[in-house]
């Protein structure tokens, strides 16, 4: 638990220290802006909901994509990798602690996008309270376990960073954070559907609407799901990248 | 820290080779201009389709001319500005050419999207007259580009910033300069200074070779882009100059940390 | 122990081919070798970072592949240079989280990142970023971090390379201090007057393999045995007097004009230089030789094949 809080102290310290970290908090309320000015324009009032909830996405998986998704490959530039691993703290739990931070961190965005809609004047309503706000904390869960998936994945994969600068958009499409899955072609709804930025981001749109919400507790289960999915194969990752500092000694520091 | 930086032709295609550029840069500049082009598909309108692709796919081009600005302040960072200003070429020319690749790749790929995204979301361009789109939107990018030589000159003192100002003005670029709602929507005030940047008027020329306007209007808009153009290029060779020396005299052009 | 490295599509290199050592426990062990010696892979080993091919390795009783869990908590670690620290952060939250990773408690953190600033003179510097330190600044600053577990056992991996002079020997006092607090030192260095001032024992460590272990003084002896002496300007007759000499064992010209003598004696050289010195030579130097050839003396002395 301490190594955990050490993570999270020293994520913290991180934001402070490299301007990079907070692109994000830049970026997404100025797409929620393009996509409040194309919404208006059209005389579309009633999607500014839809305006107000894709850039937290885009906000967080920014963060996972070139935030926590580098956490460990960093290290490994900075000369720090074989430090922590000697160190008695966990280096699972210290990785976790940062991008859980990281991932939590995302919310701020919330805050701008419905600040954004303001001065719009519109006001974001939400229906179902509940049924949002337990879809955004599975969300959250979700996100930090895929990026736990990217962290590790990072450092074993070549081409990391050319997945890194190039998988925004493509998730953004797949994931149907603004434009709903439905109004995909059929032909790509398959792979959306093991994206999990799909499933909740109908459930947070659904949560504005007041029609009830159908299949909840699935649609739900499907984003813990798919997160720990992510979860999973981000852990197992990581015991492969120990193993090799330890054993084969190819990824020490480089 | 979380961008490849490139220093030039021969270490940009060391990182990008052909593969990794076809699955990684095209895949994402094709989903984002898909990703616009689709909120058409919502809106159910297919004006509003080819209004947001065709403003999309030509951002790219101005989106890699700023990119290019990690690649000029990466100068600074490798240590080599030192002996850049040392050298008898002026700074600024240097400078800038070594990032004419990356704006280059990006005029390409904003032409591929165009040409191959229209299609497929069921617009028609009318042949011959939409070639004049190529040589529009190298201007755009050389527009861009000039604009982003002058920011990088501003920011050469603080180079770690330089991530944030990319990617916030290339966001902001988005928002103002009629990519996805037309300048007209704006107060006079938002519309005047969205025309003072670039992008803007080329990209109304480019709609304009598209719709069919007369030669005329096609015409006034990317003069004021080139005006546009030769604004900040003037700007950029003005005051990059000044800028360099006065690093040079309290040092904060320093080696690399 | 032995310590087999297989890169992708090279060659094994064998890293440490039959190492045998016993450090007790209060002992400054120096490990002294050039590069590619293997000094930084035993290093790692002991310290848990990398695991041996074959063979076992003990830290303070515990197995360092059985018992990685006990071993950490009782090892510091200073592989210093320019890399393994976080360079834009202050000094203090490096060690703050170092020390949250050593699990010490909030209150323990601050008192101790506290002490060891003072300790290793960076008090005024604590709160500055690191990207802002000098070498030696870095290099004692990663001493404080390697002591902030309050370590049994340290390893420090060539942690004066790249300091001045002073600097350097500011770092060795502070390793005295440590001995004097009962902890166990293993540095490795291809420095010899380094090994030979701060160390109880030496060992050479050659190609992954131990040639000798020595005593301080008997290193010492072996480097001002095998001095040199640069001349310039003697007349011939002095040059083949000094060639008599007993403890000489050659005198050759060198490219540049100078003459080098070279001896094989303790004492030789004192002799060499009165006789110059006499005859009103002044334009002398002195040098000490050259790693490879202590070890190539030893070698042959001992008999041992590489």
């Amino acid at each position: 638990m301490r190594a955990f809080l050490a993570g999270a102290r020293i994520q913290l310290a991180f934001f402070r220290a490299y301007p990079d970290a907070l692109i994000p908090f830049f970026t997404a309320p100025m797409f929620s802006v393009i996509f409040q000015l194309i919404f208006h324009h059209a005389g579309r009032t009633d999607l500014t909901g839809y305006a107000a909830i894709a850039p937290v996405f885009i906000a967080l998986w920014w963060m996972a994509l070139f935030n926590s998704g580098w956490t460990i490959t960093i290290e490994r530039w900075n000369g720090t990798i074989e430090l922590l691993v000697a160190a008695p703290a966990s280096f699972a739990a210290v990785i976790f602690g940062r991008i859980t931070t990281t991932t939590l961190a995302g919310v701020v965005s919330f805050g701008e996008t419905w600040v954004i809609a303001r001065l719009f004047g519109t006001t974001v309503t939400i229906e179902h309270a509940w049924e949002f706000v337990a879809t955004i904390v599975v969300t959250l869960a979700a996100m930090a376990g895929t990026a736990v998936a990217m962290a590790s994945l990072f450092v074993l994969a070549r081409n990391a960073v050319t997945f890194s600068n190039s998988a925004s958009f493509p998730f953004y499409v797949l994931g149907g954070i603004l434009v709903p899955v439905s109004l995909l072609p059929a032909w790509i709804r398959p792979v959306s559907s093991i994206v999990f930025l799909s499933w909740s981001a109908d459930l947070l749109r659904a949560g504005l609407r007041p029609a009830p919400i159908h299949h909840f507790a699935f649609r739900l289960g499907m984003v813990g799901l798919l997160g720990a999915c992510g979860l999973g194969l981000g852990m197992y990752a990581m015991r492969v990248i120990l193993t090799r500092v330890r054993g084969s000694g190819e990824l020490g520091t480089t | 820290m979380w961008y490849a930086v490139v220093s030039g032709a021969n270490d940009y295609w060391a990182i990008f080779t052909l593969k990794s550029w076809v699955f990684g840069w095209c895949v994402r500049m094709i989903s984002q201009v898909s990703f616009f082009a689709l909120i058409g598909k919502l809106l159910q309108s297919d004006a509003q389709t080819q209004f947001f692709l065709i403003g999309n796919a030509v951002v790219v081009a101005a989106q890699a001319a700023l990119f290019a600005m990690n690649m000029t302040t990466a100068e600074r960072g490798n240590g080599t500005l030192s002996l850049l200003l040392a050298s008898p070429s002026r700074p600024v020319l240097v400078f800038a050419a070594r990032g004419i690749y990356v704006m280059a790749d990006g005029v390409f790929s904003a032409l591929l999207g165009l040409f191959i995204l229209g299609p497929a979301f069921g617009l028609h361009f009318p042949f011959p007259r939409v070639l004049v789109v190529v040589p529009l939107t190298l201007l755009v990018g050389l527009s861009a580009y000039s604009f982003s030589t002058f920011l990088a000159g501003v920011i050469i003192k603080h180079r770690e910033t330089t991530g944030l100002i990319v990617n916030s003005t290339y966001v902001t670029l988005m928002a103002l300069c009629g990519v996805n709602v037309p300048v007209s929507f704006f107060p006079s005030w938002l519309a005047w200074i969205a025309r003072c940047l670039p992008l803007t008027n080329g990209l109304e020329a480019i709609r304009a070779v598209v719709d069919g306007a007369a030669w005329s209007t096609v015409a006034a808009h990317a003069g004021a882009e080139l005006l546009v153009l030769a604004v900040w290029l003037s700007l950029a060779l003005a005051t990059f100059g000044l800028f360099m020396r006065a690093g040079q005299r309290d040092g904060s052009l320093e080696y690399a940390a | 122990m032995r310590r087999v490295f297989t890169p992708r599509k090279r060659e094994p290199v064998t890293a440490l081919d039959g190492v045998s050592l016993s450090i007790p426990a209060g002992e400054v062990h120096g490990l002294l070798g050039p590069n590619g010696a293997g000094k930084t892979t035993l290093v790692k080993i002991l310290s848990t970072v990398l695991l041996p091919t074959s063979g076992r390795a003990l830290v303070c009783g515990h197995d360092v592949v059985a018992a990685t869990k006990s071993v950490r908590p009782l090892i510091g670690i200073v592989f210093g240079g320019e890399r393994g620290l976080y360079t834009r952060l202050s000094a203090r939250q490096n060690l703050e989280y170092w020390g949250a990773l050593y699990r010490l408690s909030g209150v323990q953190i601050k008192e101790r990142s506290a002490a060891l600033l003072e300790r290793v003179g960076l008090t005024d510097r604590a709160d500055q970023r690191v990207e802002e330190f000098s070498r030696g600044m870095k290099q004692r600053l990663h001493l404080a971090r390697g002591l902030m577990g309050d370590a049994r056992v340290l390893f420090l991996d060539e942690p004066t390379t790249g300091m001045d002079p002073l600097a350097a020997r500011e770092f060795r006092t502070l390793i005295g201090e440590l001995k004097g607090e009962g902890r166990t030192i293993l540095l490795t260095t291809h420095d010899m007057v380094e090994a030979e001032t701060v160390c109880d024992r030496v060992s050479l460590i050659d190609r992954g393999r131990i040639l000798a272990t020595e005593t301080p003084r008997s290193l010492g002896t072996l480097i001002s045995r095998f001095q040199r002496i640069d001349v310039e300007g003697a007349p011939p007759e002095l040059l083949a007097a000094i060639e008599r000499t007993p403890g000489v064992s050659s005198v050759s010209l060198q490219p540049d004009g100078s003459t080098r003598v070279e001896v094989n004696e303790e004492g030789a050289t004192g002799t060499v230089l009165r006789l110059l010195v006499d005859a009103g030579v002044t334009s002398v130097r002195t040098s000490l030789p050259g790693l490879e050839e202590v070890y190539v003396q030893v070698i042959g002395e001992r008999g041992l094949t590489i």
